[in-house]
């Protein structure tokens, strides 16, 4: 019991210490062409410039559309048309030594420019994608999943 | 230099034998920094691994229990086809300003001070919504102290912006203390370029 009400402890601190923006937004929304929206539980909204990205959300694309974001540690993503991106951990704070971030890719295409998370400890950053893993090394990369 | 089509072309036949449809290919493109430098990719899966380490590079996975496809260069008309949109898209890199400060004083030195005006203009070019302000410190004093006084430092930082116009709801203050260095160093070495306070317009 005592071992299970420090673990749930240490899940709030975890929780809490996610939020990096006082919001607890951990991305921008910048650009934005056709259709492109962000899934966040049961709702959809819009992706339109300035919107926030939570921890959690799928940033999804329709045929024609694109959006590019920028996250609180520099990181910045940006998805081709027919797209979907799921942002599953992002945790930033280099003070507590949090730093974490996992990116899925469902389908579609994307350009990737690793920020600061990647600089100060690689290893807490994957990418991955239906059928594999990508580790980071201080870079850009463009990936695309199914498709012709 | 042919793969790309190549499999594009060996994907046709696949689906011509019905068997295409249902795997999902996905492509790994290593591309080059913005400071010209080059990076690397790890790409793996069940199968094994592979490391991309040359700009344009490129690897296809078929499958999770397949290997990675060893790198080969990527044609540049391909690529400018399938990630065309996507590379429009990307949006200009955040913009980071140093600030630092006279010795044991609250005040920016002269060039910092400077910097202010710029990161007025930005915010407005970029249309920007999201300015974090982070306190970094060396490593001489304890942590904690480090954490508080960067945090400290940066919201002196954001006062002096709110008193030049800018919103507040768009300003996050963060301290990192010791723990982000721009020069890595030992604990308890003083490095001046390590105390400063970066703002970043997004």
């Amino acid at each position: 019991m005592k071992h299970l009400g420090s673990a749930i402890a240490a899940v709030l601190v975890l929780l809490v210490g996610s939020a990096a923006a006082s919001d607890g937004s951990v991305a921008v929304v910048k650009t934005v062409k056709g259709p492109a929206s962000i899934v966040r539980g049961q709702s959809v909204v819009p992706a339109v410039a300035n919107e926030r990205v939570f921890q959690g959300d799928t940033l999804r694309t329709g045929a024609d559309g694109s959006l590019g974001v920028i996250f609180k540690d520099d990181t910045i993503i940006s998805l081709g048309p027919n797209s979907e991106l799921v942002v599953d951990v992002f945790l930033y704070a280099p003070a507590e030594g949090k730093l974490s971030f996992v990116a899925r890719m469902l389908r579609g295409t994307a350009a990737y420019v690793s920020g600061i998370i990647a600089k100060l400890s690689p290893q807490s950053v994957r990418f991955e994608t239906p059928v594999a893993t990508l580790g980071i090394r201080g870079t850009r990369f463009l990936v695309k999943v199914g498709g012709e | 230099m042919k793969r790309l089509p190549l499999a594009l072309a060996w994907c046709g036949l696949l689906l011509l034998a019905s068997s295409c449809a249902s795997t999902t290919k996905n492509t790994v493109v290593l591309q080059p920094d913005a400071d010209g430098k080059t990076g690397e990719v790890v790409v793996s899966n069940r199968g094994g691994s592979q490391v991309l380490t040359q700009p344009g590079q490129i690897t296809e996975i078929s499958n999770a229990a397949s290997a990675p496809s060893t790198p080969a260069q990527a044609e540049p008309a391909a690529i400018t086809k399938t990630f065309g949109p996507a590379l429009a898209a990307l949006p200009d890199p955040p913009v980071r300003y140093l600030l630092y400060f006279q010795s044991a004083s609250s005040s920016l030195t002269p060039e910092s001070e400077k910097l202010i005006a710029e990161i007025l203009s930005s915010v407005k070019t970029r249309s920007s919504t999201d300015l974090s302000i982070v306190g970094h410190t060396d490593r001489k004093g304890s942590r904690q102290q480090n954490y508080r006084l960067g945090l400290n430092r940066a919201l002196a930082i954001k006062s002096l912006l709110i008193s030049k116009g800018i919103d507040p709801s768009i300003i996050e203050v963060e301290s990192h203390g010791e723990d982000n260095p721009l020069i890595k160093t030992e604990d308890e070495v003083a490095e001046p370029r390590n105390r400063r306070v970066e703002v970043t317009v997004r």
